[in-house]
């Protein structure tokens, strides 16, 4: 649907603007051909950094060279990120030496040729693509300081050309799909000037299909004469875009390879894990579904539906989807947060959902609070004295007891949540609910960027609640969890959300559209 | 917003490095020390260079600044001040700025006194109409910020400026104070505001024995596994006599009780409800995660409005109370009485951020923080600074506790 808006917007301009582009600016259209200054080498010589007696860096020497696309990956904790910081310049090395074009550098992250891309994209939503690009650029003057917004508009379209992207520059970022908005952001590295790229698990968001569109341009970027380092907690990413594969683990580099040579199973291997696929999944086991807790009849969202879903004791349900597609709209409803617009939520009485809400950066969690507090906050009644005072020593008992469950590091209840990784924050939240103790969790993207091991972790625990007499309601645009623990699943789409099917008797053509 | 807990100690340490096996024990006993030292560092800092303000003018002014009955008048005549930086700390504390609390307090002032002088209402009335005014004041900000959606300092500077102008209002312009030979102010209200008006020291003596003997109970309680109770006990029993050394013979404790004024007082019981509410109960924690991350508190089911609106009613009723102790201390009400004590209540509750509690606004830190800040103006006051030096030093103190507690917490923190 989106994309059918997008393509009516490009003929509309074609028609409109194409003569008044000069005839040179053609030549940059489509990636393919773009002209790129080539990439200086980069080479890491034996870099540590270390925080207090704890080494996180144990010698990395990586080289990396124009023209290649470099899968980087490993657990959560193996240093991916310190080593990103370290290279960024966040941190000092104690360590080692980075050469930029053979000479010894600081830090890659002053420099102009080189560009980190975060999950989160750094783009502002209420601006424009323009004055999203011009924000990192030396702006264009008619008369200073009046801005000349014609030629502005020129620029912001030649660099989306760059990335294969056909839209008006003057389309507000909020408006784009969320590939549309990570090329936006790519664009934005190469106007000013980049020619190496870091790109810090900005595709694990994306749906499978929109990941895929972001990687081609990647990969012609990189034939370019670009160098692009590709971070992502995604296997099959990793297969699909990297021409070489490097594989981080407690702080030094296990494995530098080839990707032709690799296969899923044999990365897996490298990164000592357990795979997702061979999540216990013990179907059949139990007394099968009990009684029905939440029931959506003909329920609407702003974005999607009707819907129609029931979830009962002691089975996963799973909807899978784009995230566009108002997936997690679904999941607020049934945590009773948001109203519907049309339809009703029906709950049983006493019913009480648990939610892990589906952007676990902004939304999952306090910052600046205690890990502790960031697991008690749902589940503080039950501990208040008889005076309505809460009762710390038992909550800290009753924190620390999930913590050690979930093996949530580091241990220490008391340190602030933003020192946890990805994955230990995700932990951290369903230990939340696991204290909260709701009848039905409601678990929007369980997995998102999370590493394979988590997400083993993770998806036994969806069993062993669904064992437990538990309902589990999944909403993930990534389809494998769906098919690692859900009974039921279903799609959402732009039409009518059908009651989800076994997982058994679907065909195999629908197995495949849904994945 | 930026008013988010602001997390200090330095942080140049992402614990979640922390790999498996033999390796994270140590990595957990080296993070901790680190995290231990920075932040004892860290809060000491502060207290230190008060500590260190001190020691100077000891040395310049002696027994004309160390004198126990001194030091507690400034703090007595800085107590509506140091209410309102409590009414601020809790709004602050749930990620709002409430910029009204002085037109709140300006309003109480002047109803308290001139309900009696001008109406003749018995003063209970007064004060009870009064502490309800604060609390409706609360709601009508409340209700611009989290019914209307108006920004918070927009509705607050607002409605201060309504409750200023109400004042205005009914005095027509001008004071209102105790006309020669009419109605007088009961004894009792006068009472509260005049340092000669002692708390009893039969009550402050066993407020002092109950909170020892909670203490105690509270660290038995908590005797580390590797100490036999005999050993514990023993070692929390010289603990007692050992602090209550200091207390008597480097904080004067029995001179502190008996210069103890009930406004005074009053401000300790404030402190200590607000900070059991805000610290120890189910509404505290609701009320700081909304503060934090007011998305993420509504998603895991707080009513973040309602939080919102019960912290903006509780800095009305705090800030009533300011105004009534003010209108008792003055016998009098004049328009600008309160209107200078914004910026020593902000810069009060921003010192609380720095001087414990890792960065976070935090009750009793208010509370030192307001007053360590007098003690620092009144001992320049004393030593012959003309008093109008009082909100240079105000302001400077506000902004480098926000720009040191900003800079600590940065360092490494994904922003």
């Amino acid at each position: 649907m989106c994309m059918a808006r997008v393509d009516r917007s490009v003929h509309k301009r074609g028609r409109a603007t194409s003569p008044q582009i000069p005839p040179e600016e053609h030549r940059l259209a489509g990636s393919a051909g773009a002209p790129l200054p080539e990439a200086r080498p980069i080479d890491i010589v034996s870099l540590h950094k270390r925080f207090g007696s704890v080494s996180v860096l144990r010698g990395i020497d990586l080289q990396l060279r124009a023209g290649e696309v470099v899968g980087l990956m490993g657990p959560n904790g193996a240093g991916k990120s310190t080593l990103l910081k370290t290279l960024s310049g966040l941190y000092s090395p104690d360590g080692g030496q980075i050469l930029l074009g053979g000479e010894p550098v600081r830090s890659l992250g002053d420099r102009p040729e080189v560009a980190f891309i975060h999950q989160d994209l750094g783009l502002i939503d209420e601006m424009s693509i323009t004055d999203n690009l011009r924000l990192a650029q030396r702006p264009s003057y008619r008369v200073w300081p009046l801005l000349d917004h014609q030629s502005e508009d020129r620029l912001a379209r030649r660099a989306l050309q760059f990335v294969g992207l056909a839209l008006r520059p003057s389309t507000k970022v909020g408006e784009l799909s969320p590939a549309e908005k990570t090329l936006v952001a790519i664009a934005r590295a190469f106007a000013r000037g980049a020619s190496t790229l870091f790109v810090d698990e900005a595709t694990s968001t994306l749906a499978t299909s929109s990941a895929r569109r972001v990687i081609e341009v990647l990969r012609s970027l990189a034939r370019a004469g670009a160098i692009v380092v590709l971070i992502t907690h995604k296997l099959s990413e990793i297969l699909e875009a990297a021409d070489r594969v490097v594989v981080l683990l407690d702080g030094q580099i296990v494995t530098d390879d080839p990707a032709a040579g690799l296969d899923r199973e044999a990365l897996v291997a490298k990164m000592r894990s357990v795979d997702s696929r061979h999540a216990p999944r013990d179907d059949g086991a139990g007394d099968g579904p009990g009684a029905e807790l939440v029931r959506f009849e003909q329920v609407r969202s702003q974005r999607c539906g009707p819907v129609t879903l029931t979830v009962r004791a002691g089975e996963a349900v799973g909807l899978t989807g784009t995230p566009g597609s108002g997936l997690h709209d679904i999941g607020l409803m049934a945590a009773g947060l948001v109203a519907p617009v049309a339809g009703k939520v029906h709950r049983a009485p006493g019913v009480r959902c648990g939610l892990v809400p589906p952007h676990r950066e902004t939304q999952g969690g306090f910052n600046d609070l205690q890990v502790r507090e960031n697991m008690s906050i749902s589940a503080l009644p039950q501990w208040r004295n008889r005076i309505g005072l809460l009762d710390g020593r038992r909550e800290s008992r009753h924190v620390a007891g999930i913590a050690a469950r979930l093996s949530v590091t580091p241990r220490s209840p008391s340190a602030p949540f933003w020192v946890l990784s990805g994955g230990n924050k995700q932990k951290a939240i369903f230990g939340r609910l696991l204290l909260q103790q709701p009848d039905v969790f409601v678990l929007c993207e369980p997995t998102r960027g999370v590493d394979v091991a988590t997400r083993a972790e993770i998806y036994s625990l969806i069993t062993q609640l669904r064992r437990d007499g538990r309902g589990v309601l999944v909403l993930s645009s990534d389809a494998e969890d769906l098919l690692a623990v859900c009974d039921r699943i279903a799609t959402v789409g732009s039409g009518p959300v059908e009651e989800p099917e076994p997982v058994g008797a679907l065909s195999t053509g629908q197995l495949e559209g849904i994945l | 917003m930026s008013s988010g807990p602001l997390t200090a100690g330095r942080r140049d340490r992402p614990a979640d490095q922390a790999s498996s096996g033999e390796d994270g024990g140590a990595v957990r006993r080296g993070g901790a020390i680190t995290a231990l030292r920075g932040r004892v560092l860290q809060e000491a800092l502060t207290v230190v260079a008060f500590m260190v303000i001190f020691a100077v003018y000891g040395g310049w002014l002696g027994g004309k600044f160390f004198n126990v009955k001194a030091l507690i008048l400034d703090v007595h005549n800085t107590v509506p001040s140091l209410l309102l930086a409590l009414a601020v700390v809790v709004t602050l504390i749930a990620g709002q700025f409430d910029l009204s609390v002085t037109g709140v307090a300006t309003c109480a002032t002047f109803l308290s006194v001139g309900l009696t002088i001008k109406q003749g209402w018995p003063e209970a009335a007064a004060v009870v109409l009064v502490l309800v005014g604060g609390v409706a004041a609360g709601l009508l900000n409340a209700l611009l910020v989290v019914g209307l959606r108006v920004n918070t300092f927009i509705a607050t500077l607002g409605t201060n400026g309504l409750f200023l102008g109400i004042s205005a209002v009914y005095s027509g312009g001008g004071q209102v104070s105790v006309p020669l030979g009419g109605r007088q102010l009961p004894g009792w209200f006068s009472t509260i505001g005049a340092f000669t008006g002692k708390c009893w020291p039969w009550l402050t003596w066993t407020v002092i024995a109950v909170a020892v003997v909670l203490g105690l109970r509270g660290a038995l309680a908590r005797r580390p596994a590797r100490l036999t109770p005999p050993v514990w006990a023993g070692l929390c029993g010289v603990a007692v006599v050992a602090a209550a050394a200091v207390a008597e013979l480097v904080l004067r404790l029995s001179e502190v009780v008996d210069n103890l004024s009930w406004a005074v007082a009053l401000l300790l019981a404030v402190a200590c409800v607000l900070w059991l509410v805000v610290g120890h109960t189910v509404f505290g924690r609701n009320l700081r995660a909304t503060g934090a991350n007011s998305t993420a508190a509504w998603l895991t089911g707080v009513r973040t409005a309602r939080v919102t609106t019960a912290a903006f009613v509780i800095g009305g009723a705090v800030s009533a109370v300011a105004g009534i102790v003010l209108g008792s201390a003055l016998g009098s009400a004049t328009p600008d009485a309160a209107g200078s004590f914004l910026l020593p209540a902000f810069a009060a509750a921003f010192l609380s951020t720095v001087l414990f509690s890792s960065g976070r606004f935090h009750v009793w830190g208010t509370v030192i923080g307001g007053v360590f800040l007098v003690w620092v103006g009144q001992g320049l006051i004393s030593g012959g600074v003309n008093f109008t030096w009082m909100d240079v030093i105000n302001g400077l103190v506000l902004i480098s506790a926000v720009a040191i507690s900003t800079t600590f917490s940065r360092k490494g923190r994904p922003t």
